[in-house]
């Protein structure tokens, strides 16, 4: 469980999200939605301790250990051109090696699990800089699912994949949340896939939260139109909604 | 009416003493050379219109020449190099980074240099004083030709050529006395404590060269890419076992004790011997009048050795 | 319950056993030829028998002198594994300090090292003429200055390489300034402080091997240590923190071990660029660019490297000397091009 209490951030005099309490639970699947600038990427970095903020973050065993406790994928991450594949999921590791130490041979199995589980085994030996920008996005996750934490806050996790990998990824996470009883907030701009697999939708609009609940209830054309500033069609049906985009219904 | 015309003849005759060419001359008009009068310095032939009574020294090695030469009541400042000797007028200017407003302020009427770091010569022949610009010798003969030219730039013409005479001929006995003793010893001259030294090719090389003595530096400067002052390699100096080493950086904290106490060098016969010459550093690097106190110095150093 | 099969790749960098097998070769032959080699015109073959004469149990003759065999054992010697120990600090220092900055250009001189030590060097040399002081005053003058650079990058820039950067440039270029300044007034003491700029092994002994040691295997060891955080820091500052590292002490540790070791070398030998650059640049083209790679074989090679430029210093132009820092810059930075393009070219 990780639980945001009164948090706000503030960049020099403008006030860039909160105040903002929000309560995720063990197991469930929150998707964080909303338009550019909205502060979704800020409200994940708040968790990892990454910007300064007002309020505090807290997860259910009371500590917050960054890396043990919680995995974080940023939206950009930084990844060095000549550094493998499998070196760079092994940085996932990390938390779980002293400064000293070396990875065992637990560590070298985790990896590998998280390489097989993104069908990036085969890869685990090409420089970062050969890979596409799909499968450096699946390296990424990998290393985040390599540091078998129980705490995923996941920014932007498909946004290179195309619609065959991103369903598998998720699908991935899903499996994973099931069986292991993860904690899932993922911010995602595709807002039907957000619907799919998330159990309940946070929408956030200038920092602060307007919708909250499952995705039926927040993906419905009057708040959408209202927070992104365009018309959609929402189309319900056994799937869930489904968010189409219109030229007209402005 | 006698004591008047005694008294008259008495004023007549010490009026006639009291002329012009009366017995109190100065020596700077024996010899010939008169004002104006050109000499030839390092920059180019210099014309020096009247003897000069306000001279400036920017040179410690010019400093020393001048007083050498009978020159020394008409030096005004000197700068604050100039340590010898010491009723020399020492001031704050600097001969390295020479100031000309401070120069001219003192209103020379004749500056010598030895450096010129840009535009002090050019600076000061434009305000109309006349600079002598003297670096360092190569030759003994140059310490000659630099005494003559101050002499003749100064009036002293004279006593210059015998300060020359006598440099010349203290430097032969010094090198009579010590009879050949000299012959094929070896020695190092040590400029600082990193292994710079000279080779026989150099001003102070050809003094040690007087003596007939062989110095260990010299295939390191075999074509003179150095320009005679080579750094040595450590293990060179050590194997090489020169006779007698001579210090020249004393000044520096250098010293018999310094030198015996580096690693490696206590098996060397002139350590275990203590022939080893803590040399005036001042001596050891100018041009003038004592270099016969180096020359004596080397003799000392080579009595020593002799005596075992 | 069977064990599970290892694809061939699955293991994290490490060097591998040639490049290790090369490094070692190379220190251990550069090393030999050292002793060999010299300017005091001592046979080679002589001294190869004296070695073996010293090695216990066994009785060789050879014909050094008294003296020949000190110049060996009290000058040859120390020089040769002085210049093998400066050459591994300062070029595993260079790696340390690229890595902890995610910057090619770093090296400790980069944050104001050497301008510092310099400075050291010429107040040491304009205060007493005595060189005695000259290290420690170097020593300090170094560590201040990197000390401030670090104060001066913090506090007016942030927390970002960038600042730090531009921070040790000025503080280099201030303390190159009073340098010049001491210098210009003291110009007695230009030469003494030049030649030592342009860096020195000349006057050297085991008592000065015995003074770099301590700062050398310890800081060694803490580089070492770091060598698996150095590759974590390469993924930024955010996201090394998000798993868990501690970026600013890190960063203290590593930058304190390199600089430490650097000021102690610099105090002994005088300046001597290129190597730190230079050797763990090469490392990464041609052994790979992670820091478990690059910070051990940097001890390795930068040894041997040192060495080696060294016994150029000392046998080119004997008997004279050659300032090794003429030498690392000489040979260094075209050795540096060919092996840049040599990679270009095979991809």
């Amino acid at each position: 469980m990780i639980t945001w209490d009164g948090v706000s951030v503030t960049y020099a005099t403008t006030r860039v999200l909160g105040p903002l309490s929000l309560r995720v639970d063990d197991g469930e699947w929150v998707g964080l939605i909303g338009p550019n600038g909205a502060g979704k990427s800020t409200m994940l970095k708040t968790a990892i301790g990454a910007v300064d903020h007002e309020g505090t973050v807290s997860l259910s065993n009371g500590k917050r250990r960054p890396g043990l406790d919680i995995a974080w994928m940023p939206q950009r991450p930084q990844m060095p051109d000549d550094m493998t594949v499998f070196d760079y999921v092994v940085l996932g590791r990390t938390p779980h090696i002293g400064y000293l130490g070396s990875e065992s041979r637990g560590d070298l199995d985790s990896v590998e699990t998280a390489l097989r589980k993104l069908g990036m085994l085969e890869f685990a030996g090409r420089g970062l800089v050969t890979l596409s920008g799909g499968e450096a996005q699946r390296a990424v996750l990998a290393r985040a699912l390599a540091q078998e934490a129980p705490v995923l806050l996941l920014d932007e996790p498909t946004a290179s994949l195309d619609i065959g990998h991103a369903l598998d990824v998720l699908e991935v996470l899903d499996e994973l949340r099931a069986a292991e009883g993860l904690t899932v907030v993922t911010a995602v701009h595709d807002l039907t896939l957000a619907g799919r697999f998330a159990d309940r939708l946070v929408l956030l609009g200038d920092g602060i939260v307007r919708g909250d609940g499952p995705p039926e209830v927040v993906l419905t054309e009057d708040l959408l139109r209202t927070h992104y500033g365009r018309g959609v069609r929402v189309i319900q049906d056994q799937d869930g909604p489904t968010v189409v985009p219109t030229r007209t219904n402005d | 009416m006698k004591r008047t015309a005694l008294c008259g003849l008495f004023v007549v005759v010490v009026a006639a003493c009291s002329g012009p060419d009366s017995a109190a001359t100065t020596t700077s008009t024996l010899g010939g050379a008169g004002f104006p009068t050109t000499v030839e310095a390092d920059n180019g032939s210099v014309t020096i219109d009247q003897r000069p009574v306000a001279i400036i020294s920017l040179s410690s090695t010019a400093t020393e020449m001048l007083f050498a030469i009978g020159a020394g009541p008409q030096v005004m400042a000197v700068d604050d190099q100039s340590n010898y000797p010491t009723e020399a007028p020492v001031t704050d200017l600097s001969g390295f980074t020479p100031n000309l407003e401070a120069i001219l302020s003192y209103e020379p009427d004749l500056v010598v240099i030895t450096f010129d770091p840009g535009e002090l010569i050019a600076g000061l022949e434009t305000a109309g004083v006349p600079v002598l610009s003297y670096t360092a010798a190569f030759t003994i003969d140059d310490v000659y030709r630099q005494m003559e030219a101050l002499g003749a730039a100064t009036g002293n013409s004279e006593i210059a050529q015998q300060a020359n005479e006598t440099i010349e001929a203290d430097l032969a006995e010094i090198v009579e006395n010590s009879a050949g003793v000299g012959d094929d010893v070896t020695y190092y001259h040590e400029i600082d404590a990193l292994l710079y030294t000279v080779t026989s090719s150099t001003f102070f090389g050809e003094i040690y060269g007087l003596f007939g003595m062989d110095n260990v530096a010299d295939p390191a400067d075999e074509d003179g890419s150095f320009f005679g002052y080579p750094q040595l390699s450590e293990e060179y100096v050590v194997a090489s076992d020169p006779n007698i080493i001579y210090l020249a950086n004393v000044l520096y904290g250098e010293s018999a004790e310094t030198v015996a106490t580096r690693p490696g060098w206590d098996v060397m016969t002139s350590v275990k011997n203590g022939d080893i010459v803590e040399l005036d550093s001042d001596v050891a690097s100018r041009w003038g009048p004592r270099i016969v106190e180096f020359a004596q110095s080397i003799a000392d150093g080579l009595e020593e050795y002799q005596r075992g | 319950m069977s064990l599970p099969t290892t694809p061939p790749l699955a293991r994290p960098s490490r060097p591998s056993w040639l490049a290790i097998g090369v490094g070692v070769g190379a220190v251990i032959l550069v090393g030999a030829a050292g002793l060999l080699l010299g300017a005091a015109g001592i046979d080679s073959i002589q001294v190869v028998r004296a070695l073996l004469d010293a090695l216990p149990l066994i009785e060789v003759d050879n014909t050094l002198t008294e003296i020949q065999l000190n110049v060996l054992y009290e000058i040859r010697a120390p020089r040769v594994v002085l210049g093998g120990m400066v050459g591994a600090i300062l070029a595993v220092a260079g790696a340390s300090y690229q890595g902890v900055f995610r910057n090619p250009l770093a090296d400790p001189y980069l944050l104001g090292v050497a301008a510092g030590a310099g400075l050291g060097a010429t107040m040491a040399f304009a205060v007493s003429g005595d060189s005695s002081v000259l290290a420690p005053f170097a020593f300090l003058g170094g560590m201040a200055a990197v000390a401030v650079t670090y104060t001066l990058g913090r506090s007016v820039g942030g927390r970002t390489t960038t600042s730090l950067i531009l921070a040790g440039v000025a503080v280099a270029a201030f303390a190159t300034a009073i340098q010049t300044f001491l210098l210009q007034r003291n110009s007695e003491t230009l030469r003494q402080v030049y030649s030592w700029i342009l860096g020195q092994l000349v006057t050297v002994g085991w008592g000065d091997v015995v003074g770099l040691m301590p700062y050398a295997l310890v800081a060694s060891a803490v580089m070492l240590a770091s060598r698996r955080m150095l590759d974590v820091l390469s993924i930024g500052d955010e996201e090394a923190g998000a798993l868990g590292i501690n970026v600013v002490r890190l960063r203290w540790v590593v930058v304190i071990a390199a600089t430490l070791a650097t000021a102690a070398a610099v105090s002994v030998s005088g300046l001597i660029g290129f190597v730190g650059i230079i050797v763990p640049h090469t490392i990464r083209i041609l052994f790979g660019a992670s820091y478990r790679v690059i910070i051990p074989l940097s001890l390795l090679f930068g040894a041997a490297f040192l060495m080696a430029a060294d016994i150029a210093a000392r046998t080119l132009v004997a008997p004279a000397e050659l300032p090794i820092g003429v030498v690392t810059a000489f040979f260094g930075a075209p050795f540096f091009i060919m092996v840049l393009r040599s990679m270009r070219r095979s991809g």
